[in-house]
């Protein structure tokens, strides 16, 4: 059972690992959640400015790839003077595509609030701040959340991509384990698994999440 | 025939006033020139074949819609659909109309006690111990006492009503708008509504009622508004129009819906 | 340096269309396994839909490339690249297809067997050409997801826009410009689908919340 053996030598390494892949995956959705916010009220505003500004910006993040983005930022951004730190410019890439995907949820499930209910607000008499502030927003908030906490998911498969910018996280520490022992399946098997480990586990959460709203609502 | 209610029931005053109202959707025009007078203290049904305007004029008349022409007056609060109104000036006018809808649209995420308190807070101003206070009042009057903690979605569509309408009349309203109450629920469940609207009426409340529940229309209102085509065709007695119905339009409404 | 880029272009898409077609075959056993009434089989095919969803695609890639190998031979990047990308988009295209399936509604397969119709016309006839049209969004914008994918490939060596746009930076030591470009690229194919579909959202949006 070499596999096994191997495996527990390789597993120490690989969990160091594993907590820089968790550390860039929080910073992204700290920095990236409520910047998706702000560009979600700008994509629905009325201000056309302010709509193709959040728009150009959502529709770059989504259209380009997180793989694209990592690399702009670090190999990129030196060219005109500003040098991040590996870890600093994979959270700036990675922010940028958690704003981008998340305001689209966020926009989704603000506009999923069904009329009757604004018309309700509006009919009482209540201001257009307050309906936002209790009707749609803690509605819409809450209809987008399956979809922001599988996004969450992606966001941490996401962060394997970032070895390629010289990032210590899981997926370089396998690679320099596997370039040293030449036990290539095993590292990677044994990697893959720990991020199966917990994706597994957290897309079924935001599943479960997804039909106990639909009971609710 | 349009008879002028203050004819019929004088020395009331005229609590909303609508003129020249004029509404239409791209090519479709919905509404024209469409008049009507409410007196206080007083119920109004308006009846009439889908598609006749009834429930825009309703929604027109707390600018949910808003008219392409036409003044509304509720309570003092004028708007002229062509000019400029402020905020102000539309909030002022949305506080004095109470509106019940045919879907209640209650807010699903909280609970009923917070349904009928939050807009006291947030529209008058009300402490939450003062609005709370209210709240349950009224809806013991609606005989759901028990259900402030639960949410609206565990209540049936009967005491759903009654609770848009505790909403409705926890911020004092001078008009109650009733757009097809009844028309989502079943016949038995709408009686507890009809009960609560009965009740309402006999209180003295000013209400307009968009319906297609005749014999609410003809033993409690006052005053019946006929609509066809985007206008009215006839208003006066209900009691009278129902039984020698003038307008050709009224005698086909009527007959199609009392022979069912 | 436009042209380096460009160059990457037919790689790119040849390695999208590929796993593509990798991935929508693969997903049809895995489709029949979750709609399968047999608790085992749903159980399997569950499992490996998770599997192949819960292991980042470059590790997918990383796996076939360095560490197997049939018949003493390893795997091309290019065999490696569409095989990662076909496994994880099969999981994914299951799911997408089963979506679709499970919204016609229940009403319409009793009406189907009320008929008379064998279980094939109800399926052939009346289910799926009603799943198809409510899968085709989803699978459009699966289909471009994977186009940005195709970048992982660059990780293993294979030729396209990335990986060019990679190695110029690296010779030239200039890689603002080289990279806006491919970002640009990316964005001009995918912003047409994401205006068409927010503008069906709101169509539909606009249909069903009245």
């Amino acid at each position: 059972m070499t596999f096994f053996t191997d495996a527990a030598a390789f597993l120490p390494v690989l969990l160091n690992g594993l907590q820089v892949s968790a550390i860039l995956t929080l910073l992204s959705l700290l920095f990236g959640l409520p910047l998706a916010g702000v560009l979600a009220f700008g994509i629905m505003s009325k201000n056309r400015v302010a709509r193709l500004i959040a728009i150009a910006i959502v529709e770059v993040g989504r259209g380009a790839p997180a793989l694209v983005l990592l690399q702009l930022m670090y190999f990129g951004l030196p060219d005109v003077g500003i040098t991040l730190s590996a870890l600093a410019s994979a959270t700036v890439a990675l922010t940028w595509t958690t704003a981008a995907y998340c305001a689209e949820y966020l926009r989704g499930g603000l506009s999923a609030v069904p009329a009757g209910e604004i018309e309700g607000s509006q009919a009482l008499g209540m201001t257009t701040a307050d309906t936002l502030r209790y009707i749609i927003i803690p509605q819409g908030w809450r209809i987008a959340l399956p979809s922001l906490m599988g996004f969450a998911v992606i966001l941490f498969q996401a962060t394997s991509l970032a070895y390629t910018v010289t990032v210590q996280e899981m997926m370089s520490q396998a690679y320099s384990l596997g370039a040293s022992t030449f036990k290539y399946l095993t590292v990677f098997v044994l990697a893959g698994l720990l991020y199966a480990v917990i994706s597994i586990p957290a897309t079924w959460l935001s599943v479960l999440l997804e039909k106990r709203m639909a009971r609710h609502l | 025939m349009i008879e002028n209610p203050q004819d019929r029931l004088p020395g009331r005053r005229e609590v909303v006033r609508v003129r020249n109202l004029a509404k239409s959707f791209g090519e479709n025009t919905v509404l024209s020139d469409v008049n009507l007078t409410v007196l206080e203290g007083t119920v109004t049904a308006m009846i009439g074949p889908s598609g006749a305007g009834k429930s825009t004029v309703l929604r027109c008349m707390n600018l949910l819609e808003r008219p392409d022409s036409g003044t509304i007056e509720i309570d003092g609060h004028v708007i002229d659909a062509e000019r400029r109104f402020s905020n102000r000036e539309l909030f002022a006018l949305r506080r004095s109309a109470g509106m019940v809808f045919q879907h209640f649209n209650l807010f699903p995420h909280m609970t009923v006690l917070r349904n009928v308190s939050l807009p006291q807070q947030r529209v008058l101003g009300r402490s939450k111990g003062e609005a709370d206070e209210r709240a349950m009042a009224l809806l013991t009057r609606m005989g759901l006492a028990d259900k402030g903690e639960q949410y609206p979605n565990r209540c049936s569509g009967g005491q759903q009503q009654r609770i848009a309408i505790a909403r409705a009349l926890a911020l004092d309203p001078k008009v109650m708008l009733f757009d097809e109450p009844t028309s989502a629920l079943d016949p038995e469940v709408g009686l507890e509504v009809l009960e609560v609207m009965k009740e309402l009426a006999a209180s003295g409340m000013t209400m307009i009622v968009v319906t297609h529940e005749m014999s609410f229309a003809r033993s409690v209102s006052e005053d019946l508004i006929v609509m066809a085509d985007g206008g009215i065709i006839e208003q006066g007695d209900p009691k009278r129009i129902m039984a020698e119905p003038s307008h050709p339009r009224t005698q086909e409404f009527l007959r199609a819906v009392l022979q069912r | 340096m436009l042209l380096t880029v460009l160059a990457g272009i037919p790689l790119t898409i040849s390695v999208t269309a590929v796993a593509l077609v990798i991935g929508t075959i693969g997903s049809l056993p895995l489709l029949f396994g979750i709609l399968s009434g047999n608790r085992l089989v749903w159980l399997i095919a569950r499992g490996i839909i998770d599997l192949c969803r819960g292991i980042p695609i470059v590790v997918w890639m990383f796996i076939l490339f360095y560490g197997v190998t049939i018949g003493g031979t390893k795997l091309s990047a290019f065999g490696a690249a569409v095989l990662g990308l076909g496994i994880v988009s099969a999981a994914y295209l299951a799911e997408i297809f089963r979506g679709a399936i499970s919204s016609v509604a229940a009403g319409q397969y009793e009406a189907a067997r009320a008929l008379g119709m064998t279980p094939r016309a109800v399926w052939g006839d009346i289910v799926g050409p009603q799943a198809w049209r409510v899968a085709i969004p989803g699978y459009t914008t699966y289909g471009i997801g994977l186009l940005k994918d195709s970048s992982i490939a660059s990780t293993i060596g294979v030729a396209e826009m990335v990986f060019r746009s990679n190695s110029y930076a690296r010779t030239t030591g200039e890689g603002i410009t080289v990279f806006l470009v491919a970002a640009a690229i990316y964005v001009i194919v995918s912003v047409p689908v994401g205006v068409l579909s927010r503008k069906a959202d709101e169509k539909l949006s606009a249909v069903v919340a009245r």
